[in-house]
């Protein structure tokens, strides 16, 4: 006769997502980042579907107007008379969009180019890498005029063209990480128990690399916005009458001492935008980091 | 052409006309009587972009040839109210329709104490057409001179060029056609004397500090490139009694901000032109400094006339009607320039300005009478027009404006085209635009810098429009002698012309800009914008 | 190690020659010409200034004799800045870019650093947060706001320093564009140098170093700072380029006669031998920044190995 013991569920086991996001959480900042990207991100797309004034109706009779309650003109006027609020709105769509279209493809190039290199070593990574310091070289501000006139304006050129020169960075950063991780024990016993090197590339070297790169994916971003509107403002970028964050923040420097409102709204969306996307950054490394239990 | 004058009305036209015998115009600074002038005669003044050479051959922009005309004086010269004046040549004579004899003074001299004699102003001017030399503005200037296109072009052999040395101290020159307007053609700095020696010996280094030899009021001590060049007063200019300043440093700073947080914070004196949309609020707040008087410069659009749906020119006259210069003047630009609705600016030599009879419509009927002629033209609303233009925030605004004026009242729809400034020329001159965005300044004050935009075959001329008649007109009134007659001939060509709607005219160029209570010399009258250093002085302050 | 130096410095002659070979076919395949201008240059102008400049041969004659005269060290005659070789330009140029550009990144990799570990050290409190708010303003705010900003607090409003120009490396004159650009490099450095930390920190040796006793500050400084410097050093090296050679912004604000002018004024007049000049001036500055960099990883991490 034997009384069986309880047997104990199996312990529920611990999700490393959940436990990322619970570090996540931990990260206060963070947290209301994502809450305040998402209005901003909510408002830019929506928004100038709800307001009545157009973003490219010129109104002569009130040129540089202050922020006024009458008219929706809430963030006040351009030099044209076309309102702000939906202008910084309708530019906000267009930095976003740039911003995440551009960023995904240079990290991405960036991070594959840079592991493979470090983690290859030897002349594949000096040639690798001589490509990027070649890179480096070239001017960029020819690329983009070439680019524009050989295949005209358009939007994906832009982000493109602003890829074609963000993910150089990145591969460095990755690179030398990936250097110093695969010199690790953990690596050298996955090589000693034969498993293949694509699979030590991605399953063991990119996840420790996850943490630095996504801290300088938060550092692309802010580049690749500015890029924009160094573009625009070369006649590069956006056509008018569209408009983007950096193109606003752009002329509204130039008026700065007398209508400050028109460089304020955009360059506060753009830095909220920015110090949001960094603090998340800086929450996702934190949750991402594979050492931290 | 990108260079700069002012009008100075009628007075300009009495000292362009025939024989000009040396009137007792001042020379250099006038110096109100009672005014107390600075112990420190030093000024820095900013020039707008960094010279692309110093050499008289080589120079095309404007500040390039405004540091020029300090170190190298011509045979004439233009003072601070545009006025010809004697410069090396202390007179001159118009013996024939087309042949100039000008009497150099015996004390001109280089800066390294040689004199200036006629033979430096034959190898100069030889020397600046030679195609060999390859002076991109050669073709420009050329056209004055006898057998000037044919040297430039390599037909015939330099010394065939139609200026001679009788003596050292005669100069004949001889004209392609009759240009009564010459001493004002010569006082360029492109025709300015180059000192031989100097240039054989250094090559192209000839015109860095140390090397350079000069014959005007000042010498060059020091040029720092995209920084500065500064210039000191030359003991030995024959005038060197005249001259106030004895320092000048020239900045190059492009961007008009930039330029406005220099003269805020006192590192500079004269600013080169005030940053576009802020007219108003600076002269609220400097109201004593600023200044702004016409250039003789046109603001236009370009229309392609071989365009399919431009070359109507009902459609062409339409767009012309409907845009509002008023707003464009008061409420875009703001920086006072005034509307135009012809070819000539206010102050142009030799020529009266036009108007279109509508001008002084109510918009509404020039509206609907826009309307018809699209109507009648077969152009429906929703019709793509495209706009060219180089990219600048000035520019912008304005091709904004027009946009929206053929959109709101003619109902086209306007795809903006903003690109490189090269680019936009390139693509000007070679047709490939409906229509483009341009500017024309004169570089010496007559009519005919403007005629050439619209004359057949002109290579100025990037719409391609032609009008035979005023062609003809034009001709015959460079071939007139008197002085009213020739005025009447060029404005009856302009009249025909314009009547064609090549272009449409919308603004003349103003110049806003801000200096310092204690510089005197300026004149805002000065239509054409160009000062010699030797104009300036400094007030006790 | 010595023998991996020697390599390097010999893969910088092909690699020059690959980056100056790509733009001089970029800078033909882009439209408009060094000649182009608002009047037409007549046919026999033209043809006599593309023989002085050897235009008028086949691309690949013209590219030959840029290379015979590049290999003795001259790098042609500008067209734009016409009475200037390209050596007189960039000799001129290049002392003003580095001592602003240099300096700046000296100013912010210390400060970078220095806030970096700060906040990592008090990962997630306000004091991070702080911090991290303070070191990014430059990554958020682009240089053409925070230059006029710094214009109007430290020329206008209080009338300290001069708001631009240039007098042969007064110091005066370089104190704001250092300022601006040491403001938009220390956001980057300052969040990598975080990021790094932490995660150094939580590795098992500083967890044994922590264990034995040592007290905080010795554990950073002898056996954090180390590792963690890694990503920092490669970042340096692409930011000290882009701050000395890109920095056109803070050029053109505070009149700076630098490298990042004559770049963008070249190839905006199509200026083919002053854009292929500095190319290789680019070039030869990125391979050795490069090269420091990758010998600093293996001063930092012992374990690697060339």
């Amino acid at each position: 006769m034997s009384a069986t013991l309880p047997v104990d569920a199996a312990p529920a086991g611990r999700s490393p997502w959940r436990d990322a996001r619970v570090r996540f959480m931990r990260h206060r900042a963070a947290v209301a980042s994502v809450f305040i990207l998402a209005l901003i991100a909510l408002a830019c797309v929506f928004g100038p579907m709800l307001l009545p004034n157009a973003f490219d109706s010129v109104d002569w009779n009130l040129m540089s107007a202050p922020p006024t309650r009458a008219g929706w003109h809430l963030f006040g006027t351009d030099e044209l008379g076309r309102d702000l609020l939906v202008r910084t709105l309708i530019g906000g769509r267009i930095s976003l969009l740039v911003g995440v279209l551009a960023t995904l493809v240079s990290v991405t190039i960036g991070v594959v180019w840079g592991a493979v290199a470090g983690f290859a070593g030897g002349r594949v990574d000096s040639a690798m890498m001589r490509i990027v310091d070649m890179a480096y070289a070239v001017p960029y501000l020819l690329i983009a005029i070439l680019v524009v006139t050989v295949f005209g304006r358009d939007i994906l050129l832009v982000v493109a063209a602003i890829a074609a020169f963000s993910w150089l960075d990145m591969a460095r950063v990755v690179r030398g990480q990936t250097l110093s991780i695969k010199s690790r024990e953990f690596v050298e016993a996955a090589r000693a128990i034969g498993v293949p090197t694509w699979r030590i590339i991605f399953q063991h070297v990119v996840p420790n690399l996850m943490g630095v790169v996504v801290i300088y994916t938060s550092i692309v971003v802010p580049g690749v916005i500015l890029s924009e509107s160094v573009l625009s403002f070369l006649g590069l970028g956006v056509q008018e009458p569209m408009t983007s964050w950096g193109v606003l923040i752009h002329d509204g420097a130039a008026v700065m001492g007398a209508t400050p409102w028109m460089i304020l709204f955009p360059a506060a969306a753009l830095s909220i935008t920015l110090y949001c996307a960094n603090f998340i950054g800086d929450g996702l490394r934190d949750a991402l980091d594979p050492k931290d239990r | 052409m990108i260079t700069r004058h002012k009008p100075s009305l009628a007075r300009a036209l009495a000292t362009l006309a025939l024989a000009v015998a040396p009137c007792a115009l001042v020379q250099a600074a006038v110096i109100p009587p009672g005014t107390v002038l600075s112990a420190r005669q030093e000024m820095v003044r900013n020039n707008g972009s960094e010279p692309e050479s110093l050499d008289p051959a080589y120079i095309e922009s404007v500040p390039a040839g405004e540091i020029d005309r300090d170190l190298f004086e011509g045979l004439t010269s233009t003072d601070h109210h545009s006025n010809v004046v004697p410069g090396v040549a202390e007179s001159w004579m118009q013996v024939d329709p087309t042949t100039w004899v000008f009497k150099l003074r015996k004390n001109a001299t280089w800066s390294n104490g040689t004199p200036v004699t006629a033979e430096d102003f034959v190898y100069s001017w030889r020397r600046f057409l030679d195609p060999k030399t390859a002076a991109k503005i050669a073709t420009t200037y050329a056209v004055y001179l006898a057998n000037g296109m044919e040297v430039v072009n390599g037909k015939k052999p330099v010394t065939a060029l139609g200026v001679r040395a009788i003596d050292a101290q005669t100069l004949e020159v001889r004209t392609a056609g009759p240009v009564p307007f010459l001493p004002a053609v010569v006082s360029v700095a492109q025709y300015g004397p180059q000192p031989k020696a100097v240039v054989e010996k250094f090559g192209k280094d000839w015109t860095k500090p140390g090397n350079i030899v000069s014959n005007g009021a000042y010498v060059l001590k020091d040029w720092q490139v995209n920084s500065k060049v500064v210039v000191e007063k030359n003991p030995g200019y024959w005038d060197a009694a005249n001259v106030q300043l004895t320092r000048v440093t020239f900045l190059c700073v492009e961007d008009g901000n930039a330029d406005l947080k220099l003269y805020q914070s006192g590192e500079e004196d004269y600013l080169y032109q005030l940053p576009p949309g802020s007219y108003n609020a600076i002269k609220a707040q400097y109201p004593k400094e600023v200044r702004i008087g016409p250039l003789l410069g046109l603001r236009f659009y370009a229309l392609n006339n071989e365009d399919p749906l431009l070359k109507d020119l009902r459609v062409r006259k339409a767009l012309s009607m409907v845009i509002d210069r008023n707003i464009l003047s008061e409420k875009v630009t703001a920086d006072g320039q005034a509307p135009l609705y012809g070819l000539a600016v206010k102050g142009l030599g030799s020529i009266q300005q036009t108007r279109y009879d509508w001008a002084d419509w109510p918009m509404d009927k020039r509206v609907a009478e826009a309307r018809k002629l699209l109507a009648d033209a077969g152009v429906k609303p929703g019709t793509k027009l495209k706009f060219t233009y180089n990219n600048s925030d000035y520019h912008k605004k304005m091709a904004i404006f027009a946009a929206s004026e053929w959109k709101t009242k003619l109902g086209l729809d306007t795809e903006m085209d903003s690109l490189e400034f090269k680019v936009l020329i390139r693509k000007r001159h070679d047709g490939d635009f409906q229509v483009a965005r341009h500017g024309w300044v004169a570089t010496f004050n007559d009519a005919t810098l403007f005629l050439a935009l619209i004359q057949c075959g002109s290579e100025v001329n990037d719409q391609r429009s032609c009008n035979r008649k005023a062609d003809e007109l034009i001709v015959q009134g460079n071939a007139a002698t008197d002085p009213a007659k020739r005025e009447a001939l060029l404005t009856q060509a302009a009249r025909i012309a314009m009547d064609d709607y090549p272009i449409i005219p919308l603004l003349q160029y103003s110049v806003p800009r801000l200096i310092k209570p204690w510089v005197g010399g300026y004149d805002e009258a000065n239509g054409m914008d160009r000062y010699r250093s030797k104009d300036f002085y400094i007030i006790k302050h | 190690m010595w023998a991996y130096v020697v390599r390097r410095l010999l893969v910088t002659i092909p690699t020059v020659l690959a980056v100056v070979t790509l733009c001089y076919v970029l800078l033909h395949l882009t439209p408009g010409g060094p000649f182009d201008a608002e009047r037409k240059v007549s046919d026999a102008v033209l043809a006599n200034l593309q023989a002085k400049y050897h235009l008028d041969l086949p691309l690949w004659k013209q590219y030959l004799y840029y290379l015979r005269d590049l290999l003795h060290g001259d790098l042609g005659a500008s067209f734009r800045y016409a009475d200037w070789s390209v050596n007189d330009l960039v000799a001129r140029a290049l002392p003003v870019s580095l001592a602003i550009g240099g300096t700046a990144m000296a100013v912010a990799a210390v400060l970078g650093v220095a806030l970096g570990i700060v906040a990592a050290l008090r990962q997630n409190s306000a004091v991070d947060i702080g911090v991290m708010l303070v070191a990014n303003i430059g990554s958020v705010l682009p240089s053409f706001v925070l230059g006029p900003v710094l214009v109007l607090a430290f020329a206008i409003l209080l009338p300290l320093l001069p708001s631009g120009g240039w007098d042969d490396f007064a110091p005066r004159y370089m104190i704001l564009p250092i300022a601006l650009l040491t403001l938009i490099n220390v956001s980057t450095i300052g969040r990598i140098m975080r990021g790094s930390l932490i995660e150094v920190l939580s590795s098992n040796f500083i967890r044994t170093a922590r264990a034995k006793g040592l007290p905080m500050r010795i554990v950073v400084m002898r056996h954090a700072l180390r590792p963690a410097l890694l990503p920092v050093v490669s970042i340096i090296g692409p930011l000290a380029i882009s701050s000395i050679t890109s920095a056109i912004v803070t050029e053109s604000w505070f009149s700076i006669p630098g490298l990042g002018k004559l770049i963008v004024n070249g190839a905006s007049d199509r200026d083919y031998t002053l854009v292929l000049g500095l190319v290789v001036l680019v070039t030869v500055m990125a391979v050795l920044l490069n090269l420091l960099v990758d010998l600093a990883y293996a001063w930092l991490d012992p374990k690697i190995r060339y």
